[in-house]
Order: C-alpha cells, then structure tokens, then sequence
C-alpha cells in the first residue's frame, strides 16, 4: 500500500541524514595543513570594521595590515604544498573567533587578537606581530583622561574584547554599554550616546584617522591594559603553527614587515602610530636565528 | 540638524549592488539570500505540513514538534545555533551565507508548514472523497486536486510570510553576510550618517514588500481566490 | 566535566557554567529586561494598534488613508532597521540638549521600546482592522441609530467585541514581539539573547548557554499562549459569530 511505502521513505531519509551528519563530524581530525590541501582554500578570519588591521576602506575593498601578513602566510603554505591554494577572508569579530576557528571555519585569525592566556586554553597563538594597550577614544575636550575617570560615565565596548571583560571586572562603577561590534560602538561614541569607547589604542588611532572630521577626536590614558597580537590558529597544529611562524619571523628578518608597517602606519600611510624603540626591540628578538 | 544626502549618492552602488543584489567582492546580498530561502523554506514547508496532517503518529508528532519549537524561538537564537554549532557537528567550513540560508529555511518552514496545512484543511472534503472515488493514490490525490487548490486559497498567507521572510533576511547582518543592513552599517560607521542610511535602506526594503504585496493581489485576482477574504 | 563524544567530536558539557561566577544572575537579569521590554511594548503597540486599526475602518476617508500609510510604512521595513534608525537615525533631528539628556536615560532600552511598539503597533492595527471588520456592520448600524456617536459606537460596541473576536491572532502578534524582543542586542539592551552570548563568550560553552536561552523562550511562549487560551475562553461570547483567526503561537 502507498502509505507504507512513503513511511519506509521517510524512516530511510531521516537514518540517512543522521547518519551522514555523524559521518561528517568524524572529518574532524585531519591537520590544518591537510585539510588546506584537501579543500584548496585557506580561509582566514579578519575583522571588517577594524582600521588599518581589517576594514573596508572607501573604495569598499577589504584591506588591512593583517590581511597583508596573512597573505604572506598564504605566500608560504602554496610553496610548502607545492600546488596553488585559494585565498578566501571571512568575517570575524571577537565573540566568533574562537568558535569559527575551532570548529574548522577558519584556518587562521588574522585581525586584532590578543594573545592571553586564558585564550591559550582554546587556541595556539604566533608571535606577537603588534602591541599596544588599550585606551579610550572621547570627543576633543572631554573630562575623561584615563581608566580612573570613569566612574559613573558610560563607556562604550565590543561584547567579546578583552577590554569589556576589564571594564566589567575592575571597574563596575563605570556603566558599561555593550555592543555587537565596531560600527554600533564607534557611531553611538560620535553621537554622545556613550562618553567614551574602549578598545586598544591602534584601533582606536584606526578610527579616528577615518572618521569624518578627525580632529574631534583624541585618544587619552595610559595602556590600562597590555595587548600583545597575535595570530590564533587551532591547538596542537605545530607544523602549521611553524609555517606561521616563520613567515613573520622572515618577513621581520627580511624588512617586508617594516614595508609593510610603513604602508600602514608610516607617517603617510592609513594610521600614523610611529613604531617606539621597545616594540621594535621585541620584534626583532622574536626572530629566532635558523 | 543638516541632511547630508550626498552619502547616498557617492555609496548607493555599494548598498544596491553589493547589499540588495549580492553583485561584488562580498558575496551575500539580500535578494540572493531571500529567493533561495522562500524556495526552500516553501518546499520543506509543504513537506512538514503534510506530515502534520499524516495520520500515523510517529510522522505527525515530530511534525507538530518541529513547528511548536521553531515557533517558541527568536529567529536571531536560531541563527547563533546554526552559526555556532552547525560546523562543530559538521567539521565543515561553512560560509555565512550558507549558515543564513540554513537558518531561515528551517526556521520559516515552520510557519509555512502552518499556512499549508491550514491551507489543506481549507479545501473542502468532498475533494478528497471524488478523487479517492476515482481511484487516484493518496500522491496522486495530493499532487493534482488538493495542492493545487489550497495553494489557491493558502496566497495571501504565504505572500505574507514571504514579505515576513524577506524582512527577516536583515537578520544575516548579525552573523556578518554582506546584506543591505550590514552595507549600511558599514558605510554608517565611515561617514557616520545613521538617518540619511537607514532611512534610505528602510525605502528599499520598503519598495521590494510593497512590490511583493502588490504582485500577491494581482496574482490572487488573477486565480480568483474562492474564499474571498482579503489578506 | 567528562568529555563526552558528542556527535563524534568531543565536547566538555559544563552546565554548571550556567550559575556559577554570576552567570545565573545575568541569566536572571536578561530576562528581567526582555520582559519588562516586551511588556512596555505590547502595552504601546496595543494603543497604537486600536487607535490606528480602528483608524483604518473609519467612514472617512483622510482617516482611512492616514492609518494605512502609518501600516504600510512601518510594517513594510524589517524591525532591525527601525532599531538602528531610532537608536542612531531619529535623535540626531532632536537639538543637542535633547540628545543629552535622552542619552542619560537609557537610549538604548527606550529606542528599542519605540521600535518595536511602532513597528507592532502597525502589526496589532491590521490584527484589529481584521476582527472589526469582521464585524457586521449592522451593529455599527444599530448602535449609531440608538443615539451613539461614532466614536462612541466604536468605543461601546465595536471595539468590545472586535478585540474578543482578536485574542488568536492578536497573542500571535504578542508574541512575535516578545521574540522579537531579542533584536534589542544590537543596539546595546543586556537582554536575554545578549546574556547567553555573553556567557558564550566568557566560557567558550555555546551549547550550554544557547540551551538555557532557548528553553527560557520556549517556557515563556508556550506558557503565554497557554494563559491566553484561558482569557480567550473565559471572555468569549457564546454565539458570536466564527473566530477571525485560529489560536497560534
């Protein structure tokens, strides 16, 4: 009879999903080089709200410094692999990173990660490629100067960032407003709807050079927090972790970072933030001889 | 305050083309997450909907769970669950635009599976007793009498859920695709115009229903709905 | 803390992440928000719903076309954009000290209460210009040739029964709003979606945190439609004629 027919249909379609869905899952296991080979995709998660590391600059093309490293990283994998390898940039922002990277949607976050420690319990970081602290970005003349002014004052930050988790857990007499990401945060800073807005201080130097009208704009207080980045790929994946590695271990040997950072950074480049003595003295000691 | 509609005329491109459309580096777009979602979330509809009309119980009460369930939660919870969760059972890279259509396409289903099967239940049962009387097989029953006539009567409903639906595409813009609203929020966070952008995207979105509902009454008259109620 | 082969990928469950370092409390104080969001928004989207649907059925036609431009306008454009357009779009038309003072006093919370009860209201007023259209127009008859006024006619007879004949599709729209409730997080409202991202991101446990969301909404949806299928049942009208609309929720 028909219906006992579309029942065994039905029955066999939904063994058939489960099934291939457990099967699927067991894919899992394979290293972060294997699957770049097997895929032919390495896919790296950036920021897009996130100038000069991640953003979308006016021609609406999606550049940033470290997009630029991590097309160095993707210069080595295709050497290493020997066979050409598709560059592919995803979205991410600090409450997806760790889980896009873990559950394979990614193969390296390239953005503006703090390497920690906590963080170290979840994924393996590179060596550090930038560091700064983070700070508060106010309007011109605002009374806000530092971390201990903001008491009773609403500070704005992103939900995930190591600088709400501050904010929240030293400072709860400030009120904090906590928002999805970069955009909402910054544009409720430039309407007042916030005093301040926290993040480290080369991203908050991003925003202000392309806001509208910088000079509005001033970034205060000293680093209330150290913020070391690096790039964040799966645990335990040493070989990948080399080729990461030694790419800026090269490109900081080499000068192709320093070209780079003045593309950036330099006086004419995006952000003016002017490399100090003791950053560069840590660079360059990360290199470790051959 | 001064209107500064010069962000629309120097970024529409960008809002139009990549946003609504999906043409450009971004992929995404809000038409092409849209078109695909009401496709399938129609066919996966018809689908649950007929097993909640089923009369044995272990096709109906997962049926009626699916869409008891999916009806409880915020469609946002339903994307976070797929965004996060989909590629850990999976182990696959997923794109966003892949999580989106999943999403949207389960989620919707479940209010489409209601239209339908209030649809069916519509058609009267003498249609069922002539066509089981002419010897035609419960599919067959299905595919040529009744469907056809409670896709009739189940228009106005779905063309509303479809309007529902391709509102609820702006949701992508939580998990990052490129659609209209995160265009919008791109540009906004640039040149910090949030009136002159929203509204100008909330016109376009505005446009794109209207068309949809207008489409829905022209295509009602034209089949001529024998219940009559307006929408 | 075993890991558990979940799926065939290990997966360490901690439920107790759900509690401990004050997660609970934050548990407890999203929804504390999404309701006291949801409840202040049903309370205006009703208002303007009756105000605004009744508008639609009026027997002139200004009225008639003004409530329907207010339905279509905002019914038409996804709620997320009306968050961000009246969290960040519509204060910049106020003058400063406006701002000022409306960013003090919780912009962030009082925006989205004004997105979502305009952007319902619209949704309510087609639920009631559907229940008192359904009406016969006969009582509107009766009523008027009994010495009422309009608006007292619609005040005395119509609106009584037409919001009776409503309770389905009207607690569907209710809560269509109490989920939609959820959109707040873009615009900075802690509510209850918010807070299991934050406990998501505090300990890495999404399956355990989304878990706790999901059945918090379940539990209030179905338990919502359950005490409204009561009222309905304890106002209705023996007699009357068939329901606008089934019970859905």
């Amino acid at each position: 009879m028909v219906h006992r027919r579309r029942i065994r249909g039905v029955v066999l379609l939904w063994v058939a999903l489960g099934l291939s869905v457990w099967g699927v899952g067991h894919a899992a296991a394979e290293t972060t080089l294997e699957k770049i080979g097997r895929t032919g995709v390495f896919t790296v998660g950036t920021r897009t709200g996130s100038p000069p590391f991640g953003f979308i600059n006016k021609q609406n093309e999606w550049v940033g410094f470290s997009i630029d490293l991590a097309k160095l990283v993707h210069a080595n994998i295709e050497k290493k692999l020997g066979k050409s390898i598709k560059f592919e940039l995803k979205e991410s922002k600090p409450d997806t990173r760790i889980p896009l990277l873990s559950s394979g949607a990614v193969d390296l976050i390239a953005g503006t990660m703090t390497d920690t420690r906590s963080r170290r319990d979840s994924v393996d970081f590179s060596l550090t490629f930038f560091a700064t602290g983070a700070q508060f970005l106010v309007k011109k003349g605002s009374p806000i100067r530092g971390i201990k002014d903001i008491a009773g004052k609403r500070i704005g930050a992103q939900q995930g960032s190591t600088n709400e988790r501050i904010i929240r857990e030293k400072h709860p007499q400030a009120q904090l407003v906590v928002f999805p990401d970069q955009p909402a945060g910054f544009t409720a800073l430039a309407q007042g709807k916030v005093d301040a807005y926290t993040n480290d201080g080369i991203q908050l130097a991003g925003l202000q050079a392309k806001a509208p009208k910088p000079d509005e704009w001033e970034i205060v207080g000293e680093f209330y927090s150290y913020e070391p980045y690096g790039m964040a790929m799966r645990k335990n994946d040493s070989e990948f972790r080399a080729i990461v590695n030694n790419t800026l271990m090269e490109a900081i040997e080499g000068r192709e970072y320093f070209r780079l950072y003045e593309k950036w950074f330099g006086p004419k480049g995006e952000v003016p933030y002017p490399l100090s003595e003791i950053v560069l003295a840590f660079l360059l000691m990360q290199v470790v001889p051959k | 305050m001064t209107f500064d509609w010069a962000v629309i005329v120097s970024n529409w491109k960008f809002l139009i083309l990549q946003g609504l459309m999906g043409i450009g580096a971004f992929g995404g777009g809000t038409l092409r997450l849209a078109i695909p979602a009401i496709v399938l979330g129609f066919m996966l509809g018809v689908v649950i909907g007929l097993c909640r009309l089923a009369q044995r119980p272990w096709i109906r009460y997962p049926a009626v769970l699916y869409v008891e369930f999916f009806r409880g939660v915020p469609l946002v919870m339903v994307i976070f669950w797929f965004w996060f969760l989909i590629p850990q059972m999976t182990g696959q890279r997923l794109p966003e635009y892949t999580v989106a259509l999943t999403a949207f396409v389960v989620f919707e289903a479940a209010y489409l599976a209601e239209i339908v099967r209030a649809g069916i239940q519509s058609v009267p049962r003498s249609q069922i007793d002539a066509a089981a009387s002419s010897g035609l097989s419960y599919l067959q029953m299905m595919r040529h009498v009744i469907l056809p006539q409670a896709i009739r009567n189940m228009i106005p409903s779905l063309v509303t859920q479809f309007i529902v639906l391709f509102k609820d595409t702006s949701l992508a813009s939580i998990i990052g695709m490129m659609d209209l609203t995160k265009a919008a929020q791109i540009v906004s966070q640039r040149e910090i115009r949030p009136f002159e952008l929203y509204l100008f995207i909330a016109v376009v979105y505005w446009i794109c229903t209207y068309s949809m509902s207008r489409f829905s009454r022209r295509l009602e008259l034209r089949l001529g709905s024998p219940m009559g109620n307006p929408a | 803390m075993i890991p558990v082969l979940f799926l065939g990928l290990s997966y360490d469950f901690r439920w107790s992440v759900l509690w401990t370092d004050g997660h609970g409390g934050w548990i407890l104080e999203g929804v504390l928000t999404t309701l006291k969001l949801s409840a202040l928004g049903w309370v205006i989207a009703c208002l303007l719903g009756i105000v605004f649907g009744a508008m639609r059925t009026a027997p002139v036609r200004i009225i008639r076309w003004a409530g329907a431009a207010y339905v279509e306008f905002f019914r038409n454009v996804p709620l997320l954009v009306w968050l961000f357009f009246w969290y960040f779009g519509a204060p910049q038309i106020l003058p400063q000290s406006a701002q000022e003072w409306f960013n003090r006093h919780g912009a962030e919370f009082w925006s989205a209460v004004l997105g979502l009860s305009v952007y319902h209201g619209a949704r309510m007023a087609e639920v009631i210009r559907a229940g008192i259209q359904s009406i016969p127009r006969t009582q509107f008859e009766a009523a008027v040739s009994t010495g009422l006024s309009v608006v007292e006619a619609y005040r005395y007879v119509i609106l009584p029964l037409a919001l009776r004949l409503i309770i389905p599709p009207a607690t569907n729209e209710s809560l269509n709003l109490l989920k939609n409730s959820s959109l707040a997080l873009t615009i900075g409202v802690a509510e209850l979606t918010f807070m299991t991202r934050q406990i998501e991101t505090y300990t890495a446990k999404a399956f355990e945190a989304f878990t706790a969301g999901t059945l918090i909404y379940l539990i209030l949806c179905l338990g919502i439609a359950a005490v409204m299928g009561q009222v309905e049942r304890s106002f209705q009208i023996p007699g009357l004629i068939a329901r606008v609309g089934r019970a859905e929720h």
